[in-house]
């Protein structure tokens, strides 16, 4: 099979998608001419002009906000928000609008939407262009949250975005554009809700977010080779969670770590490990293990950037410690 | 006093050792520090000798053998014909009261409350040596909730009032004494100022393990606490992993075994197997505090049972006997208003009734409480007889016999006293025997 960057992926589905269908445009800073500044859309405005590539200026309230309008009117946009920490700017209209107009309106109004940003810290971007902020969006109903772990999932993932009828969050890792995986070339959707058991295993599970799931990955090869058997799962979304797949691996494995780029307190790795606390507690031989970045702003230092975000050495010393038994006393 | 030899633990996760020679032969004298024997674990090989003087005898494993760690393997005596052998000492039962107080029926502040620790006793409805029926209120009981008439449950005499009006007396704790015969002078004392029945240690039999340390407040004849039962060395709650403590249950397997095997917390599923290969808790005789243990039996006829059985069927169309026997065994039991379990085990398979001496006749509902008692139905079973020994609660196994029904109760020594063992196994019998005695 071809393979093809991460970046060349999500432009190939918002392609084949605007060809699709003429309702779907793009929104936001820098996506016409520059193509964004991880050059994800270049080409795009070529094809499909500047009716349906919108550049924008630096007014993210004000096109998220014209674009939850357009989706409620019959469009489907796709916004383009340049830095997940920009997030913070468009919180009402992606939370307080776009996430409750279909409740609010009795059934009457969809707002098929999806909002492309990105997260992921070691790009030396400092504490304002580096944070990993899927948890806030996740934590409100009505909200979708993709996580692309690879080039495959961030096109599965988008086509199946742009198709849903409510607004879907899909945050890439800012640090994978230019990384390569197998792409198919005819079409295909991934479907929400459905994780992916990427390496089964015995001993121990990680569960990896995003770019986490390299580190998962890289993780279970140091761990195969001390003999401890670990099965690796992604998510791909983590609104709607697979619930069942990563119930089914902590029953069979007895330990689980949770790994996400996104601050550990308060997120993602503790909604997952709760839930399996809860589900399949008599089933577990450990305490859940998570693993987040450092609850810091994330530095500039690339010394100390490097050490705030999981790494696979850590993930496999805590896989360690929980398959040896240790007493588990983490931080 | 024979000094006992142990196979020693020489290493951290040993549980047993091979025996690869002795220096000593059975009736030698020895001297403390003398080497005894050679051991070899999967580390070393290591020579173990003697703690005091006397002469080797009992040597109960030979060059080659694996010992379990901790198992007495021969004694230091002080004459070389030695004390026999190695072996448990004989089972003993303790005096069921102190002297100074009669035998009888042992009547206990019952627990009214979920949360309830204590009772405040209210008053006494029966003057000391009064004469009382079954049903007879006894006294009252003041909780924070509410205030409760308290049943004799039992027929006799009031022969010791162990606490007054307006004690604050713990739940468990023995209030008075029942005895069957008239007492001539009825014991009184009030809780509040002697705490009850004090145990009197002088009156343990020497074969008996030295008694936890008490609390002034503990009575001997009182409601026995199950933790007291178990080892000293087992303190406080075990570390597991809930898989381990799942599977350890499931598989009537006792974490407390491997925090004595000296196995380090936390345990996990792979210290399960660790558990498995202990020495079984009967093979390691001469260890210490063993409780002595309880097995009567009883014969009554099965005609009563029977025709009782079937009126009840016709009557009310109920034709489990399970909630049946269970309602007879809770009666005989009970002596207090908590709440009472019976298991009833028959045919391989188990049912638990809460109360059933409570509910219609043969109309308990079963449910899934830990039982109190276990009433074990092997009347269609070939046995002849069981030696089980002790569960966890006491067990009253039902054998096809010579006249009708054997009976066999048995039980921790420390679970029910000799007298209330004997009332137990005496009434149930009885109930079997004459049913109709149950409806009065």
């Amino acid at each position: 099979m071809r393979e093809i960057t991460l970046s060349q992926a999500v432009n190939e589905a918002l392609a084949e998608e605007m060809r699709r269908d003429e309702t779907v445009f793009i929104i936001g800073e820098d996506v016409a001419e520059a193509g964004t500044p991880f050059k994800v859309l270049s080409g795009l405005v070529e094809e499909f002009g500047t009716g349906r590539v919108v550049d924008t200026p630096i007014s993210e309230p004000g096109f998220m906000g014209l674009a939850v309008g357009a989706a409620m009117t019959g469009t489907r946009p796709v916004v383009d928000l340049m830095f997940g920490d920009f997030i913070f700017l468009i919180m009402d209209q992606l939370c307080n609008q776009a996430a409750k107009i279909h409740y609010m309106s009795g059934g009457k109004l969809n707002v098929p939407l999806v909002l492309r940003t990105n997260l992921g810290a070691t790009r030396r971007s400092a504490a304002q262009h580096s944070q990993s902020l899927h948890a806030l969006v996740a934590h409100i109903p009505g909200l979708k949250v993709a996580l692309p772990s690879s080039a495959y999932e961030a096109k599965g993932l988008m086509k199946t975005a742009i198709r849903d009828h409510n607004p879907v969050v899909i945050f890439e890792d800012k640090l994978m554009y230019n990384d390569k995986a197998p792409v198919p070339e005819e079409e295909y959707l991934i479907p929400f809700g459905q994780a992916n058991v990427l390496r089964e295993g015995s001993d121990v599970t990680l569960i990896g977010t995003s770019s986490m799931r390299q580190v998962c990955e890289k993780a279970a090869d140091i761990l195969a080779a001390e003999g401890i058997s670990a099965e690796v799962i992604d998510p791909r979304t983590i609104v709607p969670l697979d619930e069942e797949t990563l119930l089914a691996s902590a029953r069979k494995t007895s330990r689980v770590i949770v790994v996400d780029e996104g601050h550990q307190s308060f997120g993602i790795t503790g909604e997952i490990a709760s839930r399996i606390n809860e589900k399949a507690f008599y089933h577990l031989d450990a305490p859940v293990q998570r693993m987040g970045a450092m609850d810091v702003p994330v530095p500039f230092s690339p010394a100390l950037e490097d050490i705030t975000v999981p790494t696979p050495e850590g993930v496999a010393a805590r896989a360690r410690k929980l398959v040896a038994g240790e007493m588990i006393d983490a931080a | 006093m024979p000094l006992d030899v142990i196979m020693p633990a020489l290493g951290m996760a040993q549980d047993t050792g091979q025996i690869v020679a002795w220096h000593k032969a059975p009736g030698d004298a020895v001297a403390e520090g003398d080497v005894l024997f050679e051991v070899e674990t999967d580390k070393a090989t290591m020579e173990v000798e003697a703690q005091g003087a006397g002469y080797l005898v009992d040597v109960a494993a030979g060059a080659g053998e694996d010992v379990p760690v901790g198992q007495v393997i021969a004694r230091i005596a002080d004459s070389p014909e030695g004390g026999g052998s190695v072996a448990a000492p004989a089972p003993s039962d303790a005096p069921a009261t102190t002297p100074d107080l009669p035998d009888g029926t042992t009547i206990i502040m019952p627990a009214l409350g979920m949360a309830q620790d204590t009772g405040l006793l209210v008053g006494w409805n029966k003057e000391p040596g009064a004469q009382v029926a079954e049903g007879d209120i006894l006294f009252e009981v003041e909780t924070d909730k509410s205030t409760m008439e308290v049943p004799a449950g039992a027929a006799g005499y009031l022969a010791a009032v162990l606490a007054q009006a307006g004690d604050e007396v713990p739940v468990g704790e023995t209030v008075a004494i029942l005895t069957t015969d008239a007492p001539e002078a009825p014991v009184v004392r009030s809780y509040a100022e002697t705490g009850g029945a004090q145990p009197a240690p002088a009156a343990e039999p020497p074969a008996s393990p030295p008694a936890p340390p008490k609390e002034a407040a503990t009575a001997e004849p009182a409601a026995p606490e199950p933790s007291k039962a178990a080892p000293t060395s087992v303190e406080g709650r075990i570390l597991a992993s809930p898989k381990a403590r799942r599977l350890a249950r499931e598989q009537g397997l006792d974490l407390a075994r491997l925090v004595e095997a000296g196995h380090r917390q936390p345990y996990h599923v792979k210290d399960l197997d660790a558990l498995r290969a202990l020495p079984a808790p009967a093979a390691t005789p001469a260890k210490a505090g063993v409780e002595p243990r309880r097995r009567l039996t009883a014969r009554c006829g099965a005609e009563g049972l029977a025709s009782f059985a079937a009126w009840l069927a016709a009557e009310t169309g109920v034709r489990d006997p399970a909630p049946l026997l269970a309602a007879f065994a809770a009666a005989s039991l009970r002596r207090a208003e908590a709440p009472l379990n019976v298991s009833v085990e028959r045919m391989g398979y188990a049912q638990a009734f809460a109360d059933a001496d409570r509910a219609p006749l043969g109309r308990a509902e079963p449910n899934e409480a830990e039982p109190d008692l276990i009433l074990r139905d092997l009347r269609l079973s070939p046995l002849a007889s069981v030696d089980l020994g002790p569960e966890a609660v006491p067990v009253i196994t039902l054998l096809a016999g010579p006249e009708g029904i054997d009976l066999t109760l048995e039980c921790d020594a420390g679970v029910l006293t000799a007298p209330e063992a004997i009332a137990l196994l005496s009434d149930f019998a009885g109930r079997l025997d004459e049913p109709l005695r149950h409806l009065l």
